[in-house]
């Protein structure tokens, strides 16, 4: 036995304490003049003997009382030497089912070539050798087999569309050193195709496995690899019913690829395109799919990229990619001011909003608010308004009707509200809050929207308005508003007061920023949020997006406002890439898919319907062969064997095993406080 | 009748001081609590009439009653059967034991004594009393006059126990030096050899004494109530014993029991009354206990 913390042990010497005690206490009793002392005598001896057995008792007690707690401090380890024949043979082997071990040369493929291995190795080991075997793709691990269940297991590995994880692989390692049988002789067998990708993983392993002895063999072709895939894509836009695709395909083999590319939406639509790429050549392919009426309305449109057949592997030759269409439609934004100068800056941040592709068409027409007619309601279909002026009191009629008709209507509050047309507004229901007495006093803005869940409001300008350091920006003052009872309070000042209101009117909106234009919405227009803002007001942006993930990835699909049906619900039910149903959580505004299950498609299976395509991971079907000496660079770094292991460090020692008594001596213990008081005073009677 | 027990309660008792009072309490505290006594006294007083009979001696007749109704009658007397009591009280340093710290068993055995003398010598019975420890260590004669019992009463008041006990051999002692047979009353605790205090008793039972033996003893030396750790030490011999007495409460009574059951077998096969008082109960007993062995006596 020996002790990690030597030092503790002159913690024992306080048992002196306890024994110098009991060496000068005495006993405390009291004088009592007795008459009939020769009744008492029997029993003299007894008593006095039972109370030397107790005062003994306690203080040996006591004194292994601190002499384990010392001891416990010490972390005392116990050597337990090994007889050879008590160790076993432990064979761990991690076996590469990885796409890219699909592939075939033209004979068998390297997962064929990889099992008759494996079951070579296993045939050849002791038949009282157990085997712990893990597939380098799941991470799954298979132990304390027998030769036979092994022999089973390894034929019933089959081909998982993802890449390695060689971190579980090596984890379970690790842990299986650690484990009661870390004396018995570890021999490591590694069978893979060794990908660059593989390879990496190895390269980045921190801390390296004790183990006994390592084998690996690299499962390659000796011909020269035929391979090309489709290692990405992306939406460029959508016009004229027509999307453009942008696909890289990557020639990962030493021969040429003329193939034929094709993305796919529906049954008939397809768009082929022929290409051509020498060896280790990667180009970027653009491809343009008619989508049709498809493109018109809100929907994602599932399209599928391949490659026409011609390599060794065919698992990597369709890519899946989700298009997210959100439908085309023209926005007229009709900024009304009493001045140019009052507008500029919102004009200005419009105008970069209407360049980005957040809209498909932001059209912008900008009218001094005296001049604002009916005509320019008629052509809007968000209306901005600097202030509430006279003209707006007037106008309230046509505003209600615009708004009930869908429009959206986005009324800034200034210092100077004409009160009258203010209550115009309100009675009407326009007005998402009514603006009351004027604070002149300098406040600040929430960092975050406090409901960017809200019907009518982009959750996602809302969630980039949070990135901005808007809670620097410094109002003037702002109105005590009253709010509408229907209203919704979107945004706050840090004081407390209302900064942004919403209303919903029939099918329209209705909103109240409660700042003035010179001296708030200036502030927000020169701020870096400008844009940002201007978008969160002016409504749901309608911009084409992906819903495409790789296999390893977590996948988290965005919802926009089309989807939020799925709104108020917990829970919804999706069908993964092998057919299966499963339940996918609704978190705010994403949908959160807990296992895809293979590369393809996943789908929600309630409306409305939400694709995102799964795919292979950049680079798992790179063939490129592993250079010799480098793979024994990397596997002599990853598996320390025999004088080369540290076997402090590793944790693992051969012929000898190291046992924590820590538990035993806290049990001890335990039971000792527990007897101490009991024998004290189970004693005293 | 709860109001005149109060005077036969040693702890009510040691608070009067005055063994004068205290006897007089006692005595008289019995008395009134009884119910129409059984007990008419030992003296020559008038008992009843009878017709005359051949061979009745004349003196007896009562010529008064004759001259009224020409009938003669025997005038009947309780004839007075005067005796000598000898109170033999323990005054060892044991008898000093207080368990409660209130009454001791040399107070207890005091007031039973000085009641005794009380009621002794009100009826006229001639009445010793004999302190003792290893020896007599006072002896007051036996006399039946009232003035007798102030005597009496001092020798209590200003008795102090001490020394060890050697009861046989004074139980022997006087038995050899009293001349006239009588009762005699030994209140001791009985803390010597048993056979030598029995062979003590039986020599005075073969000299045709009646042996009254008040075995006096403390509560806590009865039942051992004590709690802790304790050090005994022993009154006369100075001996000390440390012990949790929980521990050794249950032998100890077993002992004790035996000790006295044993005590009780030897007297009542001695014909020898015996009467066992825990200082902590009232006096009647032991009044009760004398004045019916006095009645058997008639």
């Amino acid at each position: 036995m020996s002790f990690t913390e030597w030092i503790f042990l002159l913690g024992g010497l306080a048992v002196a304490g306890p024994v110098i005690a009991h060496l000068l206490a005495k006993p405390r009793f009291r004088r009592l003049p007795f008459t009939m002392l020769r009744f008492l005598r029997t029993g003299q001896v007894e008593s006095r003997s039972r109370r030397k057995l107790r005062d003994l008792l306690i203080l040996l007690l006591r004194c292994a009382i601190i002499v384990l707690i010392a001891m416990l401090f010490a972390r005392p380890l116990l050597h337990i030497r090994l007889k050879p024949s008590e160790s076993r043979s432990v064979h761990c082997l991690g076996l590469d089912n990885s796409m890219s071990m699909a592939y075939s040369d033209g004979s068998d493929s390297y997962f064929d070539k990889l099992v008759d291995s494996a079951v070579d190795y296993i045939r050849s080991a002791r038949d009282d050798a157990m085997f712990n075997i893990c597939a380098l793709a799941s991470g799954d691990w298979m132990q304390g087999l027998g030769k036979e269940q092994a022999l089973a297991e390894v034929r019933a590995l089959k081909v998982e569309p993802g890449g390695t994880n060689v971190s579980d692989f090596l984890s379970g390692l690790s842990r299986a050193g650690r484990a009661e049988h870390s004396s018995d002789n570890v021999s490591v067998l590694v069978l893979s195709d060794f990908t660059p990708n593989t390879l990496r993983q190895f390269v980045n392993v921190a801390e390296p496995a004790a183990v006994h002895k390592i084998d690996y063999e690299p499962i390659v072709s000796s011909k020269p690899v035929n391979n090309a895939a489709i290692a990405g894509a992306q939406v460029i836009g959508l016009a004229d019913g027509k999307l453009t695709i942008n696909v890289a395909v990557v020639n990962y083999g030493l021969l040429r690829q003329n193939r034929r590319l094709t993305a796919k939406t529906g049954a008939n639509r397809s768009a082929p395109v022929d290409i051509n790429l020498s060896a280790n050549q990667r180009n970027v392919f653009q491809v343009q799919l008619d989508v049709g009426a498809a493109g018109r309305q809100s929907s994602v449109l599932p399209v599928e990229l391949s490659l026409s057949d011609g390599d060794g592997l065919s698992g990597d030759d369709t890519f899946y990619l989700a298009v997210s269409i959100p439908g085309h439609e023209d926005i007229n934004v009709l900024l009304a001011g009493e001045g140019g100068n009052r507008m500029f800056l919102l004009k200005t941040a419009t105008d970069t909003l209407s360049r980005t592709s957040s809209y498909d068409a932001l059209r912008i027409k900008q009218v001094s608010m005296s001049e604002l007619a009916v005509s320019d309601l008629d052509w809007a279909d968000v209306v901005v308004c600097s202030a509430i002026t006279d003209r707006l009191g007037d106008l309230a009629l046509d505003i209600e009707s615009f708004v009930r008709a869908g429009g959206r209507f986005v009324c800034f509050v200034t210092e100077a509200v004409a009160p009258e047309a203010a209550r115009q507004l309100w009675q009407r229901d326009i007005l998402a809050a009514l603006p009351g007495k004027y604070i002149s006093k300098r406040m600040y803005i929430q960092p975050k929207p406090c409901d960017s869940r809200a019907p009518g409001v982009d959750h996602i300008a809302a969630r980039s308005l949070s990135n901005y350091r808007i809670d620097k920006v410094l109002l003037k003052g702002c109105f005590e508003c009253e709010p509408h009872p229907e209203a919704r309070l979107l945004w706050q000042l840090q004081n407390g007061f209302g900064l942004v209101y919403l209303k919903s009117l029939g099918s329209g909106t209705s909103i109240l920023v409660n700042t003035s234009v010179d001296d708030s919405l200036g502030s927000l227009t020169k701020s870096n949020a400008s844009v940002a803002f201007c978008r969160y007001l002016l409504g749901e942006s309608h911009q084409l997006d992906e819903y495409c993930f790789t296999r390893d990835e977590r996948i988290v699909l965005p919802m926009s406002g089309r989807d939020q049906a799925f709104a108020g619900q917990e829970q919804v039910w999706v069908e993964t890439c092998n057919g299966a149903h499963r339940r996918a959580v609704v978190a705010e505004s994403s949908l959160l898919v807990p296992d895809p299950a293979g590369i393809g498609w996943i789908k929600t299976l309630s409306k409305p319907t939400i694709y995102a395509g799964i795919n292979l991971p950049q680079g798992e079907t790179d063939m490129t062969k592993p250079v010799a000496a480098e793979l024994a660079g990397v596997m002599s770094r990853v598996f320390a064997t025999g004088a080369e292991s540290d076997v402090t460090e590793a944790g693992v020692v051969r012929d000898k095993k190291n046992r924590p008594l820590w538990k035993i001596f806290a049990w001890i213990l335990i039971l000792l406080l527990l007897a101490e008081p009991a024998v004290a005073n189970r004693l005293k009677r | 009748m709860r109001q005149n027990r109060k005077y036969l309660d040693p702890a009510f008792l040691s608070k009067l001081g005055n063994m004068d009072l205290v006897a007089r309490c006692a005595v008289e505290g019995f008395f009134a609590g009884l119910h129409p006594s059984p007990f008419h006294g030992f003296s020559v007083e008038y008992s009843d009439h009878r017709e005359y009979h051949a061979g009745d001696e004349l003196k007896f007749v009562d010529w008064k009653v004759f001259g009224r109704s020409d009938k003669l009658y025997i005038k009947q007397f309780q004839q007075e059967t005067n005796t000598t009591a000898y109170i033999l009280l323990d005054s060892s340093k044991s008898m000093s034991f207080a368990g409660d710290g209130t009454v001791s068993k040399m107070d207890y055995g005091s007031y039973l004594a000085a009641a005794l003398s009380y009621l002794m010598l009100s009826q006229s019975d001639s009445t010793a009393l004999i302190l003792f420890a290893e020896r007599v260590m006072k002896h007051i004669p036996p006399r039946s006059r009232r003035t007798h019992l102030n005597i009496i009463l001092t020798a209590l008041q200003y008795n102090r126990p001490a020394g060890q006990t050697n009861l046989a051999g004074v139980l022997h002692t006087i038995a050899e030096t009293t001349k006239r047979r009588g009762i005699v009353i030994l209140i001791s605790d009985l803390l010597d050899d048993e056979a030598d205090i029995f062979q003590g008793l039986a020599h005075l039972k073969f000299l045709k004494h009646d042996v009254i033996v008040f075995h006096t003893m403390d509560h806590q030396e009865l039942n051992l109530d004590y709690e802790g750790l304790i050090q005994f030490e022993d009154l006369e011999t100075k001996a000390r014993m440390r012990a949790f007495p929980q521990s050794l409460r249950e032998g100890y009574r077993k002992r004790v029991s035996e000790f006295l059951d044993n005590i009780e077998k030897t007297a009542g096969n001695s014909g020898i009354d015996y009467c066992l008082l825990d200082t902590s109960e009232p006096l009647d007993r032991a009044l009760i206990a004398y004045l019916a062995k006095r009645k058997r006596m008639m």
